[in-house]
């Protein structure tokens, strides 16, 4: 079929496309969610940092839990802000080196113990430990060395094994201030103005890459913090699969994580939620409201709920949920001219 | 639509005389076309053929395809063309795109699936596809299949025999300038038609680019890719008139690692690494989809859908000379004035690199559709 010229110059998308303010909806999640998110990260994380510093000087029961309690504000500060997947995030492999996670092949385990068996000082000077593999740089390694059994006791015998977490805790609180910095600095202007074609392709492309980390963080966190955990049923379940489960805040980053994804669903005025139709949003909202009740009654301790018939469907009820919330968003979006993905989606 | 009146003016202006394209083609009706598979979001799917119109694309044909395509490969003829299925797909679509007619579907051997790609002899008298003896798992199973064209009536493709590609998962291939040599990406990734799209040996994974006497299928020379960057699966790639390969690669490893995804190689040399400087290489997310020359040879393009950028090189220097925008963007074909890309977005443009200018197409509601991976030219 061909359509004669004319009638296509009077027939532009944009006119048939929502009436959005596209650059409204992007500097409301930038501005409301986005930056306080970091700032949250950059700021738990100088703290992280300065309280690894001078830590190997004197590591005892009270010096441990102080960096343990500094770890978990600035873990939850990442928690916050895991979602987002553009942007600074993805300069210099930032995301893999503040958590390398899934490691289905236990990569991180494997660096980290090489690592500490060669005792090499110079690989710990801040440049030369941020080249170091990204298993040994973040979160999960650090996780490691202050909560494995006996860590007090090693960190105590091992004076390379304490100065590498004083490594891990420098390189967090500068990649948490670089990821900030880049946002205030460079990247919320690349967002203000999308439409001027300098990094997006549109304004209305931005608004893409803040629903995909809607959308996209909703089946991540239900399917690796979830699913892989609870196999099919709770005898097969698989405790050590949970993304914390060392520190056992497992839980406690789900929440964290929901939270975040609602704030960045409907936080900022416009709201990221606008750009759906109107009459969707009540379905969107309950099934938040929903999930966030759920998230609510969950037990503080993965570990433990894994162990109880009522633990176990609790932490179904919360992979359910989100699903349920996934699928809700999605059939919203068929509504809309927005589309997340084709080619990119599996590849060829 | 996404395009700034800025834009549009620059546009119309370059175009203002129509688009000047050279070369002498048989078929005058059909000359210039542009071709791509696409789809629908609601799953159906379609080759299209697009000619440009002033600052528009408009729709020529479109031609309804049982499944996904993926590379269109035009005949010498300038009118007749075979949609290859994506992998693992058993269908070739044969067409007319001066009629815009649908002419024949094949199908390959019930043992056979193809990988998305084939390609013409500069002559017209043959065309060859990849394939795999999928059954085979001695890790060897990839095919080069010789394609008789009978134009005696109308278009024909006749199955004529096989040979090895060396290497599993063989996906692009291209005949070399002197055109007795077959190129071939072998991706090194065993798919099969039971398990759809799913990767089956990401941990043994053997890729290489090889060299084949398409009159012997005698292997002439084969490279592969040291042992750390195993996992990056060479897939795509174009040869320039002298002979050059520019290829690219998705990686199947750890993702975090920082790994070529482009190179160049010319033959009896070893494999030219690139990578592109950082934040822009961590950008392209381990995957480049399509690689294509300029019209003069000198810089190449590749395509990064995940990462949504398209990245231009210098085709000698090995540098990175532009990058732009681009999301889920994956189909590139050079054109006199610089390159023109789709996306599955529904975004059709052209990028000038003399001005690094991007110039968007208007086109109808019937070309917004998702674009496939692979664009080419009549």
């Amino acid at each position: 079929m061909r359509i004669p010229f004319l009638l296509l110059a009077v027939l532009p998308c944009a006119v048939l496309a929502q009436n959005t303010d596209w650059t409204a909806v992007n500097l409301a999640a930038t501005d409301a969610h986005v930056i306080p998110a970091y700032e949250r990260f950059a700021s738990a994380s100088a703290a992280l940092k300065t309280t690894g510093e001078g830590f190997c000087a004197q590591v005892d029961a009270d010096s441990l839990a102080d960096l343990r309690e500094a770890f978990n504000i600035s873990f939850d500060a990442w928690q916050g802000v895991q979602h987002i997947q553009f942007g600074p995030i993805t300069y210099f492999n930032w995301n893999y080196r503040v958590q390398f996670w899934p490691d289905d092949n236990g990569t991180g385990a494997r660096q980290l113990t090489a690592l500490i068996a060669a005792a090499d000082p110079a690989v710990l000077e801040a440049e030369t430990f941020a080249r170091q593999s990204v298993g040994v740089q973040g979160f999960p390694a650090l996780e490691r060395l202050l909560f494995e059994d006996g860590a007090l006791e090693l960190l105590q015998k091992e004076p390379y094994r304490c100065q590498v977490v004083e490594a891990i805790t420098a390189n967090l609180g500068d990649i948490a201030n670089g990821v900030y910095r880049q946002w205030v600095d460079e990247f919320r202007n690349t967002v203000a103005n999308a439409d001027e074609r300098g990094f997006f392709e549109s304004a209305e492309d931005a608004t893409i890459d803040f629903l995909k980390a809607l959308v996209e963080s909703i089946r991540r966190v239900q399917q690796q913090k979830l699913e892989s955990v609870l196999g099919d049923n709770q005898a097969a379940a698989r405790a050590r699969r949970a993304e914390a489960w060392r520190s056992d805040r497992s839980i406690q980053n789900l929440q964290t994580n929901v939270l975040a994804l609602h704030q960045l669903f409907d936080g900022g005025e416009p709201p990221l939620k606008s750009v759906l139709l109107e009459e969707d949003w009540p379905a969107i909202d309950a099934s938040f409201e929903a999930l966030l009740a759920t998230m609510d009654t969950l037990p503080s301790s993965m570990n433990e709920a894994l162990t109880t018939a009522e633990g176990y469907a609790a932490l179904k009820a919360a992979r359910d949920g989100l699903d349920s919330l996934y699928e809700t968003i999605e059939a919203a979006l068929k509504k809309t001219d927005l589309y997340l993905g084709f080619n990119s989606l599996d590849g060829d | 639509m996404r395009f700034s009146r800025r834009e549009l003016l620059g546009a119309a202006l370059a175009l203002a005389a129509g688009p000047a394209f050279g070369g002498s083609f048989k078929s005058s009706r059909s000359a210039g076309l542009f071709l791509s598979a696409a789809s629908t979001k609601d799953d159906t799917h379609w080759v299209k053929g697009l000619r440009w119109q002033g600052d528009s694309l408009v729709q020529e044909f479109a031609l309804p395809l049982p499944e996904r395509g993926h590379h269109v490969e035009v005949h010498p003829d300038g009118r007749h063309f075979v949609m290859v299925a994506r992998r693992p797909g058993t269908w070739l679509v044969l067409g007319d795109a001066e009629k815009g007619e649908l002419l024949e579907v094949l199908r390959v051997p019930e043992d056979r699936h193809l990988f998305g790609h084939g390609v013409f002899t500069a002559d017209g008298r043959h065309f060859y596809t990849t394939e795999s003896d999928f059954e085979d798992l001695t890790g060897d199973s990839g095919l080069i299949v010789e394609w008789r064209v009978d134009l005696s009536e109308g278009f024909k493709l006749l199955r004529e025999r096989e040979f090895r590609s060396y290497g599993v998962g063989p996906h692009e291939l291209l005949l070399m300038p002197d055109q007795d040599v077959i190129a071939i990406a072998n991706g090194g990734i065993r798919t099969h038609p039971a398990n759809d799209r799913e990767n089956l040996n990401i941990d043994t994974m053997v890729p290489s680019l090889a060299y084949i006497d398409r009159h012997t299928g005698a292997l002439l020379e084969q490279h592969f890719l040291p042992e750390e960057w195993r996992q990056a699966s060479i897939r795509h790639f174009d040869v320039d008139a002298a002979g050059q390969i520019a290829f690219g690669m998705q990686f199947e490893g750890e993702p975090w690692m920082d790994v070529p995804l482009v190179g160049t190689h010319r033959r009896g040399e070893e494999l030219r690494l690139l990578t592109a400087p950082q934040p822009l290489q961590g950008q392209m997310k381990q995957y480049v989809g399509s690689v294509r020359y300029a019209a003069d040879g000198k810089s190449f393009v590749s395509s990064c859908p995940i990462g949504n950028m398209l990245v231009f090189w210098d085709a000698q220097t090995g540098e990175v000379l532009d990058s732009i925008r681009s999301r889920d963007g994956c189909g590139v074909c050079a054109i006199e004035q610089g390159y023109f890309f789709s996306a599955g977005t529904g975004r059709l443009a052209w990028y000038e690199p003399a001005t690094r200018t991007v110039h968007e197409f208007e086109t109808g509601p019937e070309l917004d559709l998702l674009w496939d991976n692979h664009l080419s030219r009549v």
